[in-house]
């Protein structure tokens, strides 16, 4: 080997392993870019791509009766869910194929999951049966992007009990609702009306987060270390209510057929015992996926269902008004118990005031007890003539009439209790006179009341003029244990004196005893107070009221019954408010012969104006 | 075979690490948790890579016991039957993941191209040996040299195995060099791959290698036939490359290119091999995710990771600390093979040893810059890592090779 060659080959050695280095640097350069420089980058993408973090949906709170008998409960429904970043769409006729869904509903629904969020996990499908759900969940390695999940509903355990207007159902959550809220995910429920609107911040507890491990075909793996990371959900919290079941589901018995609202409240804590209002709909078939031909059958229905009679219907309270009248009469010393005025058939004041009342001498309690309207139309003018209207507003405001009791439930109406100013705007300065005025001392003219608020009426009559708060929810108890108690304090109503309300019972009772409700509620085993009520309606058959409590001594309960188009209160509302006594109180039913009759009743169907 | 203190120790000690690094390795890419979701004939592949390990070390120490003369006389025997044996493949040859190179021999496959590499070396080795006038600046002797590579290049690339034949190519500038080509034309030839390389990326990191080299060749060479067509050679590749992306190429291969510039570009289709590779390696991190624990191995997010992405195996639960050790043995092991051709008196041996080093070293560098993104991924595997029977037998054969002339290189005097 030539000299000259020696050293070429010791150069190309040297050129070669010069080269070998310099590469070899080159990948631990890139190695330490990857590893060391870019590993905050890398770590998190391999966790995401080897995690998937799951909301875990809380139980939602259940809700119980005051005997802690479970009205609502959760039952298990299977869905299907979509991530659309991992979805290939491909897969959707796949996918429609297990799951027996039309393509274009499939594609239809990946479509508002993808406007919903590219990223976030949305149900895809709910309520899908057993048998589906198990075919995709085998399927699941073939659909990246699909996962399942199991859900609940409401569900009702007792059978017949609807209750539709006081424990109201659920939605899935609106696009907007979900945007304004960061709480909510697309499908999830929200509750719509009722308590579980009321109490929606309570019952639906909190997200729970679970990491799942999957592999590269998403195919799910189990929980990640254990589930040492994951967040439990909170349940929601369960409400208590006040609700006495048996005494509902007589009441939704007696009230079915009839368009009306009734509601039945403790007089002494202003709890609410029963509440209805009729026609009801059935929540079970507002639970879950949404059954959207009998939504729209009681969407149109033109008894209007879906409106609730027993707190927002606005009607005169006609004579239920009346012991109010006697009591206001009382206190501004218009009159005392043995007042008696001539009632000639009719009030003339400017015109004739007709009165169904014989003619005769009228002191306060004949006057409850035959329903006498000369009395209380001359009462009314006293009033307004030695006070003002605002006085008589004054008085009868601190009864709840005219605002809203503020029961936990959502959309009461406050009525109508007029005054000046009411009147001012309604029918302009100074055009209003006593003529406008007189027929609100029989509860007629501008005068509106729920059946919520009337029985709240009756029941502060009834303990003896304590200002109550009418409420459904007793106590909540959390998942932690703890039971909040909401405020629902009763205080005096100041004006109210003894020994007046006494005598306005006394005619209560007599109005059940000899007056207009002794056919139907007259009771022999308990002592029935009420005063019957008569709704002038200018559309049609007048709408009956009745108001009563019971027992006279100690009462228990109070009543307010509004029935439809139903005539005299004394023959519709009497017997069903008098059932409900005889119920509570007793604990059976004796008189049989009020329960057929209620059964049999039937209002005029004739119904233009529900409000 | 008496003096054992003659015997390349070191090489061979190096040579069983790596080998046992990749059984390591091996074992957590086919039997850790990802079992569960692979095939029971892919999970048996640690036991056959274990197998092949003990033919290998066989064949190794059987391979000390061969003259060194046999290597050389039977060179161009080897090569033609090396020939016939592509041929053959071509024509009755398995597909297996797209490419026919494999070769149906009663129970053993036999992947034609893997022999075909030494059969080249060795042939390739004697013809430039031999040669009177060694300088590959002779025309004849260098065009002859090319044709000895090309064909089993041609016959590789169509078995469809591009990476092969990529290997086969990096031979020519390497044995050229060797031989006596002048450094202004080495470079000249090897600059269209530098030159391609950084056009794919883009034109003008192109066009600036092309002026650069030329530059080069110019200052070792002064020869201005040589710059121009250096210059006009590098000009109209950055041009061919434009075109070849955009014109010529099929969708699918422009995805690959397009997918290494830009693997976000299709993060569920050309792209996701490279994302899902360099977040393995780059989750490693400092000290690794610890063997058998890391996410994207076991959860079966790297593809073909028991052959040409076994290196991301390694650096996920490995680490810097891991994967640069491997990627340090790798360049040890080709530095001492270098030294051995360069402690070696006869030319023929040099050039078997410096070629089978290239062989090597170009597959450590393609299959590690697939793996971390350095280079389009380009499939070859990990010598003596990867799993692969017919690859383990027949590098060891290579390096058996080059262990027995270094081993016998006394006798050489003798023969030459």
């Amino acid at each position: 080997m030539s000299r000259h060659k020696k050293k070429r080959t010791q150069i190309s050695i040297r050129i070669f392993q010069l080269i070998i280095i310099l590469l070899g640097l080159v990948i631990l350069g890139r190695l330490f870019q990857l590893q060391i420089l870019n590993y905050e980058t890398y770590e998190p993408l391999s966790r995401q791509n080897a995690l998937r973090q799951q909301n875990v949906n809380p139980a939602r709170g259940l809700i119980y009766d005051r005997n802690g008998r479970l009205l609502v409960d959760n039952k298990p429904i299977y869905s299907i869910t979509i991530t659309p970043s991992a979805y290939d769409r491909e897969k959707t006729p796949l996918l429609a194929q297990l799951l027996g869904i039309a393509e274009e509903e499939v594609e239809k629904r990946v479509e508002e999951a993808r406007a919903y969020s590219w990223y976030r996990t949305s149900r895809l499908f709910t309520e899908i049966d057993f048998k589906t759900f198990s075919i995709i969940q085998e399927n699941i390695w073939q659909l990246p992007g699909i996962g399942h999940q199991i859900e609940s509903k409401r569900h009702y355990p007792v059978d017949s009990l609807k209750a539709s207007h006081t424990l109201g159902y659920l939605r899935e959550v609106s696009k907007e609702e979900y945007l304004q809220q960061q709480n909510y995910h697309l499908g999830d429920k929200i509750g719509k009306t009722g308590l579980e609107k009321q109490y929606e911040a309570q019952l639906k507890g909190q997200y729970g987060t679970e990491y799942i491990l999957v592999n590269a075909m998403g195919q799910n793996l189990g929980s990640y270390q254990d589930g040492a990371i994951d967040e439990a959900p909170v349940k929601g919290a369960n409400l208590n209510t006040t609700l006495d079941t048996d005494l509902q589901l007589l009441a939704e018995d007696l009230m079915e057929g009839k368009r009306g609202g009734l509601v039945a409240l403790n007089p002494k804590t202003g709890g609410v015992l029963s509440m209805v209002s009729a026609p009801q709909y059935d929540i079970r078939r507002l639970s879950g996926r949404i059954d959207f031909d009998y939504w729209q059958k009681i969407n149109q229905d033109p008894d209007n269902p879906l409106f609730s009679r027993a707190l927002s219907s606005k009607q005169p309270p006609g004579s239920t008004f009346k012991p109010l009248m006697g009591l206001m009469g009382l206190e501004l010393d218009i009159i005392n118990p043995q007042t008696s005025i001539y009632n000639p058939g009719y009030y003339s004041r400017g015109r004739r005031y007709n009165d169904l009342a014989d003619p005769g001498q009228y002191n306060l309690e004949k006057a409850l007890q035959e329903s006498s309207n000369t009395f209380f139309f001359w009462l009314m003018d006293k009033i307004v003539h030695s006070y003002s209207i605002d006085r008589w507003n004054e008085l009868a405001s601190t009864f709840g009439l005219g605002s809203n009791t503020g029961i936990d439930l959502p959309n009461e109406t406050s009525g109508i209790l007029p005054d000046s100013t009411y009147l001012n705007n309604l029918l302009g300065e100074g055009t209003w006179g006593i003529g406008d005025q007189i027929s609100l001392g029989v509860g007629q003219g501008f005068l509106a009341a729920s059946p919520l608020q009337m029985a709240t009426v009756v029941s502060q009559i009834a303990n003896g003029g304590y200002a109550l708060q009418p409420h459904l929810v007793h106590s909540i108890k959390e998942s932690d244990g703890t039971v909040l108690f909401p405020e629902n304090d009763t205080t005096k109503i100041s004006w109210i004196d003894r020994r007046e309300l006494e005598i306005v019972k006394a005619g209560m009772r007599r109005v059940v005893t000899t007056g207009s409700g002794r056919y139907y509620a007259n009771l022999d085993s308990v002592k029935v107070a009420g005063k019957t009520g008569t709704a002038q309606n200018p559309h049609g058959e007048d709408h009956g009221w009745f108001v009563c409590f019971a027992p006279m001594d100690d009462p228990q309960i109070a009543i307010a019954v509004l029935i439809e188009n139903g005539g005299y209160g004394s023959i519709s509302a009497a017997p069903i408010a008098s059932l409900l006594v005889e119920q509570y109180v007793t604990g059976k039913i004796n008189r049989t012969r009020v329960y057929d009759y209620v059964k049999d009743f039937e209002p005029e169907s004739q119904n233009d104006d529900n409000e | 075979m008496n003096n054992f203190g003659e015997y390349n120790w070191s090489l061979t000690t190096f040579w069983v690490g790596l080998v046992t690094i990749g059984l390591i390795s091996i074992y957590s890419a086919t039997q850790g948790p990802v079992a569960q979701f692979l095939p029971a004939y892919i999970q048996v592949n640690f036991y056959k890579q274990l197998i092949s390990f003990g033919l290998a070390l066989l064949l190794l120490i059987g391979l000390q016991y061969v003259s060194p003369r046999t290597f050389r006389e039977g060179s161009y025997i080897f090569y033609l039957l090396g020939i016939v044996l592509m041929v053959l493949t071509l024509l009755i040859g398995r597909e297996v993941n797209g490419a026919k190179s494999w070769l149906v021999l009663g129970p053993f496959n036999l992947q034609s191209s893997e022999l075909m590499k030494i059969a080249t070396v060795l042939a390739v080795s004697n013809y430039l040996t031999s040669q009177r006038n060694i300088s590959a600046e002779n025309l004849k002797t260098a065009l002859t040299t090319v044709l000895i590579i090309l064909v089993p290049t041609i016959l590789v690339f169509l078995q469809n195995d591009s990476g092969t034949a990529i290997i086969f190519l990096a031979l020519i500038p390497v044995v050229l060099f060797w031989s006596g080509l002048p450094y202004g034309i080495s470079l000249f030839i090897i600059s269209p791959a530098i030159i391609g390389y950084l056009s794919i990326i883009s034109w003008y990191w192109g066009l600036a290698a092309a002026v650069l080299l030329t530059l080069l060749v110019f200052i070792l060479q002064r020869r201005t036939w040589l710059t121009f067509t250096s210059f006009a050679t590098g000009i109209l590749l950055v041009i061919g490359v434009q075109v070849a992306l955009f014109q010529v190429l099929q969708p699918h291969q422009r995805a690959r290119i397009e997918a290494f510039t830009n693997p976000s570009f299709d993060p569920q289709g050309a792209g996701w091999n490279i994302i899902q590779a360099k977040t393995a390696i780059g989750s490693g991190g400092l000290y690794g995710k610890g063997y058998l624990e890391g996410t994207q191995t076991q959860l079966r997010f790297l593809p073909e990771q028991w052959t040409d992405f076994i290196f991301c195996v390694i650096g996920e639960e490995f680490g810097f600390v891991g994967a640069g050790l491997v990627v340090m043995m790798l360049i040890g092991f080709t530095i001492m093979l270098l030294r051995a051709a360069a402690n070696h008196k006869h030319p023929f041996a040099q050039l078997v040893i410096v070629s089978v080093a290239t062989i090597y070293f170009t597959h450590f560098f393609i299959n590690i810059g697939s793996a971390t993104a350095l280079i389009p991924v380009i499939g070859v595997p990990l010598p003596f890592i990867s799993y692969g029977g017919s690859a383990l037998i027949t590098n060891t054969l290579m390096l058996g090779i080059c262990l027995n002339l270094d081993f016998h290189k006394r006798q050489f005097s003798i023969y030459r």
